[in-house]
């Protein structure tokens, strides 16, 4: 296509200002592109370390005005007689009543402050993991968590003093990572005899229920609510699918905003594509006057610019996806220093967006030069100099 | 070309192929209108050979940028190959000056991006839309007197002389009826000019109706019959 030749031929000639337009967009391909891998990978790795707690529905008392559901409430409580209730409401499901408490700590003459979770030791196997040592079966004796083990050195048989008992630690728990029903891997896990023996308190913090079939979330958290809050709203229902997609959709929304702040280098490409092919324009003017006195066509002009920032658009785009990938991996070395997710086909289809979004931010730039120069008058564009 | 072709508009031969009737064009400035061209009428039969002089600033360019559709008339109707040309939309006009009008311009006016070959065959490619000219660019190479290996050459890199012939094969690529001069020896030695003429004569000879602006009474003697001009009326 002759309009094609006349655009390629154009940049050839002025290759160096082509060069930086082209340079321009390759930067904007790159940030947009690498700052979406970076936010999708963000995502699948926040994804990925909480998704094994997402078939649980955790109750707890209500709280009144601060709803949040922090697990670290001491004047509400659950009841026996609700736990039952609860029991009774989510059938086959397991319901796992938990006590919780803070205490201090002493490991060898060094102090801190623990959580305490108290628990019906046949219930520990379905929450927790250990790793070291065995679960937790008499009525004394307590597991401890992964750190927690770490910060005092503590391994199977090693004495802890939780208040102004003495404990021998069974087992160690696996490391569990950030969760939103307990987070034991700072935690001392002991008998729910020994909790209450020594606390004095027969009433639970927390009800953890362990949904067998996913698909049932929502029927137990349903079940749940009509069995306690018919009359006044006694517990705060959660299931920690939800809480898990609020918070992807956060990671989300950052990522689009990061993505976002890529494509505001685009536009920059695109003020200087807009500027090379106004100068291409001015300096051609003589020439538009030429090929519209002998028979080209309005509209043949405009076609002959756009291919010009079309193929600007182009070959920035392409030298800019190549790069992406390097820029993509840079970017997770730096910020999660994990490039496990780059290849990932929902960080990749960020590269061809990226992409798109050069070819399409040269075209809209090269929009007003072409109609510019399809509008010229022949007669004053031939007199030109 | 849709509608009234413009072949069949042309079968009595004495008809003209343009046609000016009262026409008028006036630019409007801010210190007073110019009229460049006042109440003129015209009429050219199919294979004349004109010559239009006149002094500086009389209109002979504004005329030809009429007839050559690339200005409209404030006033009076314009006729081409029998087309009424204040009827054409932008488009209609383009493909007339493309398929029925020749342009040959002082400057030359080449296309300095395309090689001499792309040039001559361009206005052809704008109306066939395809690249292969069947042997069309060396015939008109070889009746425009150019050498063949001149085809892939740049325009700059050819002589004046030259580029007028590369100029002219490019105006008669689309077998054009009229062809319109401004002064095609303008920029050019005598000797060149004289050649350019012969040349220009040759084509008349061959058919083409001849409009040609020159402000050089040895080159007017090559029409057969010369317009004066002044102050935008015919005298
Ligand atoms: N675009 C325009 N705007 C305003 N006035 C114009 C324009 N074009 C031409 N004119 C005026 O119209 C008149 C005729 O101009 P034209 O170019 O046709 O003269 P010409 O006979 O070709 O002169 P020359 O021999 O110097 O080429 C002049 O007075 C000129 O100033
Ligand atoms: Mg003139």
């Amino acid at each position: 296509m002759i309009f094609f030749e006349f655009a390629r031929r154009s940049i050839r000639l002025h290759w160096l200002r082509s060069l930086l337009a082209v340079l321009g967009i390759v930067i904007g391909v790159i940030a947009i592109s690498s700052m979406g891998i970076l936010g999708n990978s963000l995502v699948l790795s926040v994804g990925e370390a909480l998704s094994d707690v997402g078939d649980t529905v955790v109750v707890y008392p209500h709280a009144g005005g601060f709803g949040n559901g922090a697990p670290l409430q001491t004047d509400t409580v659950i009841t026996g007689r609700q736990v039952q209730q609860i029991e009774r409401a989510v059938g086959v499901n397991d319901v796992i009543p938990l006590h919780l408490s803070a205490d201090r700590i002493e490991v060898g003459g060094e102090r801190g402050v623990v959580q305490v979770y108290g628990m019906d030791t046949a219930d520990i196997p379905l929450l927790l993991e250990v790793t070291d040592g065995v679960y937790l079966r008499g009525a004394s004796g307590a597991m401890v968590g992964q750190a927690l083990a770490r910060t005092y050195n503590l391994g199977v048989g090693s004495r802890i003093t939780v208040g102004d008992q003495s404990l021998r630690v069974v087992g160690i728990l696996a490391e569990r990572g950030v969760g939103f029903d307990i987070n034991p891997d700072r935690a001392v896990i002991v008998s729910d005899q020994w909790y209450r023996s020594v606390y004095g308190e027969e009433d639970y913090d927390q009800v953890i229920v362990k949904v067998r079939n996913l698909e049932e979330i929502e029927e137990v958290k349903h079940d749940i609510d009509a069995a306690l809050n018919r009359r006044e709203i006694e517990v705060d229902i959660f299931d920690t699918r939800m809480i898990l997609e609020t918070i992807l959709e956060t990671f989300g929304t950052i990522s689009t905003f990061t993505t976002a702040i890529g494509g505001i280098s685009l536009v920059v490409a695109g003020v200087s594509i807009f500027n090379v092919q106004m100068m291409s324009v001015t300096e051609r003017t003589r020439e538009v006057g030429i090929i519209r006195s002998i028979g080209t066509r309005r509209r043949e002009v405009m076609k002959m610019f756009l291919y010009e920032a079309f193929l600007l658009g182009f070959l920035g785009s392409a030298i800019g996806g190549i790069l992406s990938f390097g820029g993509g991996y840079l970017a997770l070395l730096v910020m999660l220093q994990d490039t496990t997710f780059l290849f990932a086909s929902s960080s990749l289809v960020y590269i061809p967006y990226g992409m798109l979004f050069g070819i399409g931010t040269s075209l809209i730039s090269g929009v007003y030069p072409a109609w510019k120069a399809a509008n010229l008058n022949p007669i004053e564009a031939l007199r030109y100099e | 070309m849709e509608e009234k072709g413009v072949k069949g508009d042309r079968v009595s031969t004495d008809q003209p192929v343009i046609r000016l009737d009262h026409v008028s064009k006036i630019y409007p400035l801010p210190f007073g209108d110019v009229t460049a061209l006042d109440d003129v009428s015209l009429d050219v039969e199919p294979g004349a050979f004109i010559a239009v002089m006149g002094p500086s600033g009389s209109g002979k360019s504004t005329l030809l940028n009429v007839i050559g559709c690339l200005d409209v008339p404030t006033k009076g109707d314009l006729f081409i190959a029998g087309r009424n040309i204040g009827e054409l939309s932008d488009d209609e006009l383009t493909d007339l000056r493309r398929d029925t009008l020749g342009f040959i311009f002082q400057q030359f006016n080449l296309i300095p991006l395309l090689t001499v070959r792309e040039n001559v065959e361009y206005p052809l490619v704008l109306k066939t839309r395809r690249r292969e000219s069947e042997g069309l660019v060396e015939e008109l190479t070889r009746r425009v007197g150019l050498e063949e290996e001149l085809l892939s050459h740049k325009p700059s890199e050819l002589s004046g002389g030259q580029q007028q012939r590369v100029a002219i094969a490019r105006a008669l690529v689309n077998d054009p009826e009229i062809l319109l001069c401004d002064e095609p020896t303008g920029n050019l030695d005598t000797k060149t000019g004289t050649l350019i003429m012969e040349l220009l004569t040759e084509v008349n000879g061959q058919g083409k109706t001849i409009i040609m602006v020159t402000h050089d009474p040895r080159i007017a003697e090559y029409a057969h019959r010369t317009i004066n001009l002044v102050d935008g009326k015919i005298v």
